[in-house]
């Protein structure tokens, strides 16, 4: 795992996954937990291919995936920003929790887990958290 | 201009008993940053070579952007041989004038941007140089001129770490001025694999395994296993 910094961003890259779906997940979480603000401007493709010694065309790759979940926005001549609607961003982690959730529930019903077996584990851990 | 860097078809060459290169069928579009990996003894260099226009085929067709390899092709291509060495008694700026003056397309101010970049003293004469201190300037005269092709043998071997860091900096340059097409060989591949568009694997002179970089990660994982995977037991630094 390397850890490379770029301006504000830190990104953490493991060399035996794609490195484009590494930077377009470790941007959006940026963008959900809100250490890069709405309407804020990203680095250049440039800049953060040489900040993390990484080819310009997965930057690239990276930018346009953001894009196409409306994450991000390009301005002609400007450079590219975070966008600015709090709606898309909402939508991006909804999306995203549907995704994890979807997940979980897969992998609980492949061990053998019920629907009420399923509530049922996750009522007793919140009850351990709120123990501890 | 044709989209294609370089194509090689069915291309064979022997030395002697050794078959250096054998039915080898490669295709590298413009624009890529390619690394070509694998144990020594893989045919990389000779590969290169070819493409430089220094070995001829046995067999085969060989096209580099377009033409066949030779003086003409050589123009737009900037070769770094393996454990290139430069005239001992040139400093680094006597080096910029003479490339200058006989290198197609070579960029002193670039020559000279990269040099203070990578700390590489002007005055410094070649035969006085760590080998750290001459790779940085080999690369330099490979890197600082504007042709679409550049070939790096080896850039990396028996160099240190902060050289290593200056040359991939330096290469990263280059690669975001676009459209460049970069050949790479190395045994230091976790330094340089985030560079690579897509990778070519050779063992024995054949073509292992190719592919786009991060569909191969998916796949198999990071391109030090892939090479650890094909040649398990083989000859590895």
């Amino acid at each position: 795992m390397d850890e490379r910094q770029v301006g504000a961003l830190r990104f953490q890259l493991d060399l035996s996954q794609p490195i484009y779906e590494q930077i377009v997940e470790q941007m959006s979480r940026a963008i959900l937990r809100g250490d890069i603000g709405l309407g804020e401007k990203i680095p250049s493709v440039r800049e953060l291919a040489q900040g993390l010694r990484v080819t310009p065309n997965t930057v690239m790759h990276a930018y346009q995936e953001m894009e196409r979940q409306g994450l991000t926005e390009t301005r002609r001549g400007q450079g590219t920003f975070i966008t600015s609607s709090r709606q898309r961003v909402e939508a991006f982690r909804q999306q995203e929790a549907h995704r994890v959730v979807t997940e979980f529930l897969a992998k609980m019903r492949s061990l053998g887990f019920t629907e009420a077996e399923i509530i049922e584990q996750l009522r007793s851990r919140r009850q351990e958290e709120e123990m501890q | 201009m044709t989209d294609i860097a370089v194509a090689c078809k069915q291309v064979s060459k022997r030395y002697g008993a050794k078959t250096a290169l054998d039915h080898l069928d490669i295709t590298i579009p413009r624009g890529h940053v390619v690394g070509v990996l694998g144990p020594n003894g893989a045919g990389k260099s000779t590969f290169f070579r070819m493409l430089a226009g220094l070995v001829q085929p046995d067999a085969g067709v060989v096209e580099v952007l377009g033409q066949r390899p030779g003086w003409r092709a050589n123009e737009n291509i900037a070769y770094l041989p393996d454990r290139a060495r430069w005239y001992p008694d040139h400093t680094t700026e006597q080096a910029f004038q003479w490339a200058e003056r006989f290198l197609p397309a070579f960029d002193r101010a670039v020559a000279e941007r990269l040099a203070s970049l990578m700390q590489l003293d002007l005055t410094l004469q070649a035969g006085g140089m760590s080998r750290g201190q001459e790779a940085r300037l080999m690369l330099i005269l490979c890197v600082a001129r504007r042709v679409p092709l550049i070939i790096l043998d080896e850039p990396f071997s028996g160099i240190d770490v902060v050289s290593r860091e200056q040359i991939v900096d330096a290469l990263m340059e280059h690669i975001c001025d676009g459209d460049k097409t970069v050949l790479i060989s190395t045994h230091e591949i976790h330094e340089v694999e985030a560079l690579f568009d897509s990778v070519i694997f050779l063992g024995d002179g054949r073509l292992q395994l190719a592919g786009e970089a991060d569909a191969l990660r998916r796949q198999y994982g990071s391109m030090r296993e892939i090479v650890k995977r094909l040649h398990l037991g083989g000859e590895q630094q």
